[in-house]
């Protein structure tokens, strides 16, 4: 049973008296703890892709379906629903980390269960069960600064764990990484998504990531080279 | 519960020290122009307060205390005979010339009356026993004259209109919102002093009830017999002479003007400071929204940073304005900080702050949570 579907996904955008197609009928799917790497070229549209996957961005046609919740074309209702789907159903890990860097690792998790709805003690305590997992419990009073890069990405993969989100999106997660500690963020996040059996999307340029992917789709100007999902 | 506003506010403590001084300036300004307004306007009626009568009866149109007309002082006896009038006293209060010992000519603020123990005036004596007004060319001086006309001591002689006149006592707290110096001396000298005007006239008619009399029924009566008077309550008296000063002079526009400034420039430093914050930390709350924050939570934390900035810059701002208080008393001006004044100033700083917070809200709903995927 797929937890994210994208049927026939068109995306428009105006550019003056232009109008650009970034994307040119897209479908995909992906399954529960099945890890997808989405490669292609700057420019191809993987980003915006992966922006209506992660309900950011609405569909200027076709649909996409998050965890049961149908997104399709972007009026004003469904534009509204957007936040909740991605406070329940979506966990994000940016290229360029984004930490709060006033916020200390653990608080950084915290801030995110809060903003999702858990409060208190409950926050807490889920806020250094993911920090265990990702390895960083003897890391989690440091502020963003005093951390490596590895290591912000490892509390940004906790914080897009925490909540229990059935999908997790990730653009570039390893583009400022060096080789080594990149593959210990992938290997960290292959491991996490098979064992608490979460859908993950990687957008990358970066061939490691093939190494922990089922499979690789290509992008290349707005159409998918292999289309998982008939249309 | 992890806040991020506070924690953002202090994370750039240069900045937080900016906003925190921009409020606090503000506050201290209006504390400090505010509290020497309200310490003035307390000088304009502070006899009025402090004398026991309930009723002022007073010559036609007179616009404050200080600047009275004389009108007969058999008036009085019209007064004294109605019923519910418990007492009824004559009260002179007239600027005179004083003669200091260095030759210059100073103006003096006469209050005179034939028993003061009866009216509560002067109400705070540091020398001297007021029943010996009555035994000759005597008067008590306030203390705050040192200012005006040097240094002086009980035993001391003055001219006033060419009289000398020994000084028997002193006192504090009598003040005139004009400033001169308020001397007191008995009734009949007063008008021996300033005979050309005052032969056979009085300023005021103090009056005070008998217990259970109807104020508005016996002010009525004093009005019927007396028509080409006025007469008012205690509180209507002190809010026509603190009134005739706010309305009639530029010092309410002065006050108003500078509480205006000053709010402006807490509205301009919290709120120029609140935005730049925010243009700072756009992708932060890029990121709010891309975890599933909506705009309510970044005006919730811009709400939040405006009210710390409020409480702390309020708490810093009201210090200075209590230690400048006995600075100003001993240059002679009284700064009036009134635990409900406070209040009102607190009030107004949140909703300052508030509305500064309010600038950042239109850029805050304009974020785009793709943001987030830019470099």
């Amino acid at each position: 049973m797929p937890v994210l579907e994208a049927h026939s996904v068109v995306k428009t955008f105006v550019e003056g008296r232009e109008t650009v197609e970034v994307l040119r009928g897209v479908s995909l799917s992906v399954e529960r703890g099945e890890v997808v790497a989405l490669e292609g070229p700057s420019g191809s549209g993987k980003t915006t892709l992966l922006s209506i996957l992660g309900c950011i961005l609405t569909p200027s046609g076709g649909r996409v379906v998050v965890d049961g919740e149908v997104v399709d074309t972007g009026d004003t209702r469904v534009m509204r629903r957007l936040p909740a789907i991605r406070k329940r159903a979506i966990g994000f890990v940016f290229q360029q980390y984004n930490l709060f860097p006033a916020l200390t690792a653990l608080e950084n998790v915290e801030y995110a269960l809060e903003v999702k709805g858990m409060r208190g003690a409950e926050a807490h305590r889920e806020a250094e069960r993911v920090l265990d997992l990702v390895g960083l419990a003897d890391r989690k009073k440091f502020l963003p600064r005093d951390l490596s890069g590895g290591q912000k990405q490892r509390v940004a993969i906790a914080r897009a764990l925490s909540g229990a989100p059935p999908i997790l999106l990730a653009d570039e997660p390893t583009a400022n990484l060096d080789s080594q500690v990149g593959q210990q963020v992938l290997d960290l996040f292959r491991d996490l998504c098979r064992r608490e059996n979460r859908a993950l999307v990687v957008v990358t340029h970066d061939p490691k990531v093939r190494s922990i992917a089922d499979r690789v789709v290509t992008i290349r100007d707005g159409r998918l080279s292999e289309p998982a999902l008939a249309a | 519960m992890v806040s991020l506003a506070r924690k953002n506010l202090l994370h750039d403590r240069l900045r937080f020290a900016i906003t925190i001084l921009g409020v606090a300036f503000a506050v201290t300004l209006v504390f400090v122009q505010v509290g020497l307004f309200l310490g003035l306007l307390d000088n304009a009626s502070v006899t009025i307060e402090n004398a026991s009568a309930d009723l002022w009866v007073t010559s036609k149109n007179t616009p404050n205390i200080d600047f009275s007309h004389t009108f007969p002082d058999v008036y009085v006896q019209r007064v004294r005979s109605i019923p519910g009038v418990a007492r009824a006293d004559n009260l002179i209060v007239w600027f005179m010339q004083m003669a200091l010992p260095t030759g210059a000519q100073e103006g003096t603020e006469v209050y005179a009356l034939e028993d003061f123990s009866a009216w509560n005036l002067p109400w705070k004596t540091t020398q001297g026993s007021l029943a010996d007004l009555k035994r000759g060319p005597y008067f008590f001086l306030d203390s705050s004259a040192v200012r005006r006309y040097g240094p002086f001591a009980v035993g001391d002689y003055r001219e006033i209109f060419e009289r000398r006149l020994k000084i028997i006592g002193t006192t504090e707290e009598a003040r005139s919102f004009t400033t001169t110096p308020i001397t007191f001396m008995d009734f009949r000298l007063a008008q021996e002093l300033a005979y050309q005007t005052m032969q056979a006239k009085t300023t005021y008619i103090l009056v005070k009830l008998a217990p259970g009399a109807d104020v508005n029924a016996v002010k009525a009566e004093i009005h019927r017999r007396l028509p080409h008077n006025d007469v008012f309550t205690k509180a209507e008296w002190a809010q026509r002479s603190r009134a005739y000063w706010v309305k009639n002079t530029g010092i309410g526009l002065n006050m108003y003007l500078t509480v205006f400034l000053g709010i402006l420039v807490g509205i301009v430093v919290v709120a120029q400071t609140l935005y730049t914050a925010t243009m700072e930390h756009l992708k932060e709350f890029g990121t709010v929204k891309a975890i599933g924050g909506g705009n309510r939570d970044i005006y919730a934390i811009l709400a939040e940073q405006a009210t710390i900035a409020a409480l702390v810059g309020f708490a810093v701002g009201v210090v200075p304005s209590l230690l400048l208080k006995p600075a100003m008393t001993k240059i002679g001006l009284k700064l009036i900080v009134t635990p409900g004044f406070a209040v009102v100033v607190l009030v107004g700083t949140l909703v300052l702050c508030l509305v500064s917070a309010m600038v950042s809200f239109r850029k805050v709903a304009a974020i785009d949570p793709a943001l987030v995927f830019r470099g």
